[in-house]
């Protein structure tokens, strides 16, 4: 696929109701709504009224768009992934944080925050109100910049970005924050989209993207977990100058 | 500095090395004023652990006194006299809020080796192999000691390093194994190996109520100081049976409680000990279980096997039948050191049990490739070594 026409797709804004939701991810949509619509029950029940509702809605939409194939969500976004999906990369990470749902959204929600855990970033630059500026470097020192949006941000409970314009290596980003059952914390569910480039431009891209990875991911998410948790990050370098 | 460090197989050295670095805010750094070689640096030693790298400083029970503090650390100060727990823990995490030190979940740096290996990853360890994160370990002049907020425990001046040395390691590994046998009036408690951790385990045993501690090994010396100073029963398991004679001093019950204190390396004779040794040696089996089957076959229905010896790996014919049928409860684990530092201390400082009776061999911290050579072969009747950075080469006593 061509670059060009990835990012195209992913700007484009549906006109008419189709299918924008891909094969797999229609069948995910199916179980994983129905599960969270019922979650979200349990939490009402439960008298988390808030979290309960968003996940009663979100699973309702999860629910609705695996057995139509449309998605709502993902229009008002402008995003179709009907296509690209099969190209695209999706990597989910798990960690459990021994701070509060607010805390963890906290220090996330300040993206600037993300170069101090994440690796391959080199700087996340807040430039607006809901926009930000990114750098990653990679491999043998390449380097990637995007512009990103905060397309949804629902304080202690949900976070969805998405790279903007004419980027090399487009992405989007999903954190959920969840309250831990007993005194566990917070579950936190990291979802990271992005769309390597083919073969044409963007050399640097197709670099950085098989850079990113599951285990690098979690990896990062757990200097994420040392750092709220114990505000420092673990190290067992030794010194090689006398 | 002058630290041990793992050169391979049989192969530790004393070599000049950098000196420590202060690296995160809750770290510090203390001058070692005394050292132990422990059962599970003979495992380092014996090559069994994997990810040893050379060049690797060992150590990890050793205590010294405070010369440098980051600036996160506000409850101690320069000049301190401190023990140092061997798992190193943040005391933040859910696992350290409970009580389970030794199953931190942010000290490891490398925790997605024992992920990988385990399912789960348990905190770092000084000095004991890159799947425990890779940390310098500190038998050597000078450690670094990360979280030391809670990774560091000031010393009554009125005690002296020996008293408390074993408060880093093998009195909580001695008394964990112990508790972990929910310990009743009456109960007869056996132990597999006369080792170190063996005998703070028959101590500590005694000290929680066992009615009868029984003891097993095969060298005479080591035998000899669990009658002594742990008021133990022995058996010799070269000259008897160990299941038949643990059946006649029971009453044909079987002990209530079995500790094993022995671990990966168990020795043994005939044909079960060369099955074990062979795939050992083979690597088809990581470890050698022949004291835990016969822990196993031993214990009374519904008794206790406490296994505080290290296992890492996949071990062969283990008797899960038996386990079954007798309703057997197994416990096991790392020791969560930081939990048991102040009751222990109150049974030092007040007289109740005093562990300094296991060292036979105080020496040199550069005469320490003896040291590891002395107690691997258990000569010279050899049982717990220190090393004193501050002894001359030689002068050892
Ligand atoms: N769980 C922990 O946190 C922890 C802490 C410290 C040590 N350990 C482990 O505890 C074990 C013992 O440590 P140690 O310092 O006492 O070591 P050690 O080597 O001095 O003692 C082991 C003893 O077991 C005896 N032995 C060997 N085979 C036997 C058999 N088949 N039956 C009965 N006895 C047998 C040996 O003769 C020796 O006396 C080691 O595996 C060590 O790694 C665990
Ligand atoms: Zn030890
Ligand atoms: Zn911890």
């Amino acid at each position: 696929m061509e670059l060009t026409e990835a990012v195209s797709r992913i700007g484009a804004r549906m006109k008419s109701r189709k299918v924008n939701v891909g094969h797999t991810e229609r069948n995910a949509s199916l179980v994983g709504g129905a599960a969270l619509a019922v979650t979200g029950i349990k939490a009402l029940t439960g008298r988390r009224y808030l979290p309960g509702l968003a996940m009663m809605v979100a699973g309702g939409m999860f629910l609705y768009r695996g057995k139509t194939g449309f998605c709502g969500l993902y229009q008002a976004l402008g995003v179709d992934t009907s296509e690209n999906a099969a190209g695209g990369v999706l990597i989910e990470t798990f960690v459990t944080i021994n701070r509060t749902p607010q805390q963890v959204y906290e220090f996330w929600r300040n993206l600037e925050n993300l170069p101090s855990f994440m690796r391959h970033l080199e700087s996340v630059e807040v430039t607006g109100e809901n926009t930000s500026h990114w750098k990653a470097r990679g491999p043998a020192g390449v380097t990637v910049e995007w512009d990103a949006e905060m397309v949804a941000d629902y304080p202690g409970q949900l976070i969805l970005w998405r790279s903007t314009g004419e980027a090399a290596l487009p992405n989007e980003g999903t954190v959920e924050f969840r309250e831990a059952p007993g005194d566990r914390g917070t579950e936190l569910k990291v979802s990271i989209r992005y769309y390597p480039p083919g073969d044409g431009p963007g050399k640097a891209a197709a670099k950085m993207a098989n850079a990113i990875t599951g285990a690098q991911i979690e990896e990062d998410l757990k200097r994420l977990k040392q750092i709220l948790e114990t505000g420092e990050t673990a190290t067992a370098e030794r010194t090689n100058n006398h | 500095m002058k630290a041990v460090v793992w050169h391979g197989k049989h192969n530790v050295q004393v070599d000049r090395v950098p000196d420590p670095q202060i690296l995160n805010p809750r770290d510090a750094i203390i001058r070692v004023t005394l050292s132990g070689i422990c059962g599970s640096d003979l495992h380092l030693y014996n090559g069994i652990v994997p990810t040893m790298k050379e060049g690797d400083i060992l150590g990890h029970e050793f205590m010294g006194v405070v010369v440098e503090l980051g600036s996160g650390v506000t409850n101690l100060s320069k000049g301190d006299r401190v023990v140092v727990p061997f798992p190193i823990s943040c005391g933040d995490c859910w696992y350290c809020k409970q009580g389970l030190w030794s199953l931190c979940d942010n000290s490891n740096p490398n925790s997605f080796l024992l992920e990988k290996l385990y399912g789960d990853t348990g905190a770092g360890i000084f000095g004991y192999s890159h799947l425990y994160g890779g940390y310098a370990g500190g038998q050597a002049e000078y450690v670094r000691v990360p979280y030391a907020d809670v990774g560091m425990h000031k010393v009554p001046e009125e005690l002296s390093d020996e008293q408390v040395l074993f408060l880093t390691d093998i009195f909580p590994t001695g008394y964990q194994a112990a508790e972990n046998c929910s310990i009743r009036d009456g109960d007869t408690v056996a132990v597999w190996g006369c080792g170190p951790v063996g005998l703070l385990a028959m101590k500590s045993a005694q000290h929680l109520g066992a009615t009868n501690v029984i003891g097993i090994d095969r060298f005479p010396e080591r035998l000899e100081m669990a009658k002594r100073h742990c008021d133990a029963e022995v058996i010799n398991y070269e000259e008897q049976d160990v299941t038949e004679a643990l059946h006649h001093m029971t009453g044909g019950r079987g002990p209530d409680a079995c500790i094993d204190a022995v671990g990966t390396e168990a020795h043994g004779s005939g044909m079960e000990a060369a099955y074990d040794m062979v795939k050992q040696t083979l690597r088809l089996e990581s470890d050698r279980p022949i004291a835990l089957r016969q822990l196993i076959r031993a214990c009374r229905k519904g008794g206790t096997v406490s296994i505080p010896g290290v296992y890492s790996g996949f071990v062969d014919k283990m008797p899960m039948g038996s386990v079954f049928a007798k309703g057997l409860t197994l416990r096991a684990g790392q020791t969560h050191v930081h939990r048991y530092l102040d009751p222990l201390m109150k049974l030092i400082v007040s007289g109740a049990i005093d562990t300094s009776f296991i060292i036979t061999h105080r020496m040199a911290l550069e005469d320490a490739p003896a040291g590891y050579r002395l107690f691997n072969e258990k000569k010279d009747g050899c049982i717990k070594i220190v090393l004193n950075p501050r002894l001359a080469s030689g002068a050892s006593a």
